[in-house]
């Protein structure tokens, strides 16, 4: 479980968060929407331990502060929202630095499995995300979408058990889907469900709203640095909410069998 | 985990992933086809070895040619003692062998890998091919260290240069890089991203203002110190002796024995520093260690030959053409290119105006500041240039 226990973060004399707390379950996706600048990135960031903040967060009840960066990297793995890299890296390279850099669990995890693992890991990795024949091309020469499912294969390489040692670890996706075709929406969205019904969890900041309602177990919902509301999809994607949330007027519908919340940007009321 | 993650009725990609551990009927086609499938750490391996078997030819070539006629064998067969008649080895020719161009060889071979991995050390610092301690001013730092130590370490700091004897001028060297380099950091650097832009610019300068104080320093001194600072300032092996690499090569050696922990590392911050983090690496550690592995390096390399450019971009960038970006191959086999390519250029400028000498940092010059031109031309777009 990744807790935050009021994190306020400060930027300049500007405070972007105020007070925020959520709780993420392993076993369950967590999705943190609102409209841009509420600060769900930066509420991402103070969960990876990279921002300095008021607050407190616990990853599985260790406070992130106490922990070293490489046994917070066996606990957790951040996709960012962009990457620009320097230089010529082979797409495998980049996928076995996420087993070859630091955290010592995937060096455990090679020595465990036997050797040639961290290729077959790296090898998987990139089949999860349809990347599979993409070992040998050069990051660079990749689109942005492509760029992005490498990333993630890098993240999941690094925490490649959901649960090691009896202990859950958690994938922290900035916009997973941001820049993927919709088919590779889906490939990622159900990648990351897959993560967490085998016991691990996910944290995404995301935008779009018919994947949370569809993937996300639990919705955080931001506005100006703050958590205005919390919990199923189906309890705070209401109209009321979309209203006070994101300005926007507009007709939550639902999918007839199972009631999963929609919504159409043709509904909105002007 | 299964991969099988993918939309349902939906095949995963037609093209077979090649497995790295297949069988293959040669080593060298097993190299080739691990390149295809993005590993070249097999390729990396190979030119590791190929270049140290470069670098011990480059080595006796270099102890075997110069100006002077004076064998080799002769010396071999002095030393074995299977011939001891004057004709086999004059005391002329030993001088020349072990005082003259044995120390020029290793000064060679130390100064350019000292060179070559800060420069690539420097690179994946500032996550940049185009990072060089002798463009950014690092060198001009080092050498203002150098200047100061000559000009007034016999004076003002008399006490201190007794103390440290020989060492006075790499440590003097090694500090005036470091607070350049350091100062470099903190400029072009904000919130984990480094301009490149801005890094270039405040080099120049860097290199200008350590230029203009030099320039006081050499306003002030005096004949003597004058002709210290000429000999200095040459940039070049000629005054190679076996007290300069006593003095430069404890520094060299301990700073390379570093690099190897710094490449996973280096590895992890081409993705920049939050990501760096995200991956286990304790990222401010890494760059303090960092910074001072290349201030030490290029502060003894200054101290004992000078100014001599282009060895730190050259070098390391041809070899990511060949063997790619990884550190934990690109350190090494800089080391061994870019003392090859010194003890190369060397020979260069000891050979072609016998019995006179070119001075080297004319050679790297001619050959680095072109290639330098290309590739900022040919990376010009992805380096936001």
């Amino acid at each position: 479980m990744i807790e935050a226990l009021d994190v306020t973060v400060r930027m300049g004399s500007k405070t972007v968060l105020h007070n925020v707390s959520l709780t993420a379950q392993a076993g369950e996706m967590t999705a943190i929407v609102g409209p841009n600048g509420s600060g769900k990135t930066t509420t991402l960031k103070a969960i990876a331990g990279e921002l300095a903040c008021d607050g407190r967060v616990l990853i599985g009840g260790d406070d992130i502060g106490s922990l070293q960066p490489w046994q917070l990297a066996t606990r957790r793995a951040v996709l960012p929202q962009a990457s620009v890299i320097a230089f010529p890296f082979t797409v495998r390279e980049i996928v076995r630095m996420g087993l070859t850099v630091g955290a010592s669990s995937s060096r455990g995890t090679a020595a465990r499995a036997g050797h040639g693992s961290a290729d077959r890991i790296a090898e998987e990795a990139l089949e999860a995300v349809d990347l599979g024949g993409f070992a040998g091309r050069l990051y660079q020469e990749l689109s942005g979408g492509e760029q992005q499912r490498v990333q993630l294969a890098r993240a999941l390489s690094q925490i490649w058990e959901p649960v090691r040692d009896g202990c859950p670890a958690f994938l922290l996706l900035d916009e997973p889907v941001s820049s993927l075709d919709i088919r590779h929406q889906l490939t990622v969205m159900r990648l990351a469900a897959d993560y967490c019904r085998r016991g691990g969890g996910v944290v995404a900041v995301m935008h779009d709203l018919n994947l949370t309602a569809m993937f996300a177990d639990h919705v955080v919902m931001m506005k100006e640095g703050r958590v205005v509301a919390a919990g199923a999809p189906r309890a705070v994607m209401t109209d009321e909410m979309m209203e006070t949330v994101f300005g926007c007027a507009m007709r939550v519908s639902a999918v007839p069998p199972s009631g999963m919340p929609f919504v159409l940007p043709q509904t909105t009321m002007s | 985990m299964q991969p099988g993650n993918t939309a349902a009725g939906e095949t995963l990609h037609p093209m077979p992933s090649a497995s790295p551990r297949r069988r293959s009927p040669s080593p060298l086609a097993a190299i080739r086809a691990d390149r295809d499938a993005g590993d070249r750490s097999g390729l990396a391996r190979l030119l590791i070895l190929f270049l140290a078997a470069v670098t011990l030819f480059a080595f006796g070539a270099s102890v075997m040619t110069g100006a002077a006629d004076a064998s080799v064998g002769n010396l071999l067969r002095w030393l074995t003692g299977t011939e001891t008649t004057d004709a086999a080895l004059s005391l002329r020719d030993r001088i020349i062998i072990l005082d003259i161009r044995l120390p020029r060889a290793v000064l060679g071979l130390l100064v350019g890998a000292a060179l070559a991995v800060s420069g690539a050390v420097m690179q994946g610092l500032f996550r940049n091919p185009l990072a060089d301690p002798g463009l950014v001013g690092v060198s001009a730092g080092a050498g203002l260290g150098a200047v100061v130590t000559i000009v007034l370490g016999t004076s003002v700091f008399s006490g201190l240069f007794t103390l440290v004897g020989i060492y006075a001028l790499p440590v003097a060297a090694f500090f005036g890089a470091l607070i350049t380099t350091f100062l470099l950091y903190r400029i072009a650097t904000r919130g984990g991203q480094t301009s490149v832009a801005t890094m270039l610019l405040a080099g120049v300068a860097l290199a200008a203002l350590a230029g203009a104080v030099t320039g006081v320093l050499i306003f002030l001194a005096d004949d003597k110190q004058l002709r210290d600072l000429t000999f200095w300032g040459l940039g070049s092996l000629a005054g190679a002796s076996w007290t300069k690499i006593a003095a430069a090569a404890p520094i060299i050696l301990a700073s390379l024995a570093v690099v190897p922990f710094l490449a996973r590392g280096l590895n992890a911050l081409t993705l920049g520093e939050a990501a760096a983090f995200h991956m286990g690496v304790p990222v401010q550690r890494l760059k303090t260690v960092a910074v001072v592995t290349v201030a030490a390096s290029t502060g003894a390399a200054v101290a004992v030959s000078g100014g001599i450019g282009f060895v730190g971009i050259v070098v390391p960038h041809v070899l990511r053409l060949l063997i790619g970006p990884d550190n934990r191959y690109l350190l090494p086999a800089s080391a061994l290119l870019g003392g090859t390519l010194l003890i190369a250029a060397d020979m260069v400028a000891r050979t072609v105006v016998p019995p006179a000498e070119l001075p080297i940092g004319i050679i790297t010059a001619f050959a680095g500041a072109p290639f330098f031109l290309w590739i900022l031309l040919r990376g010009r777009a992805q380096m936001g240039l």
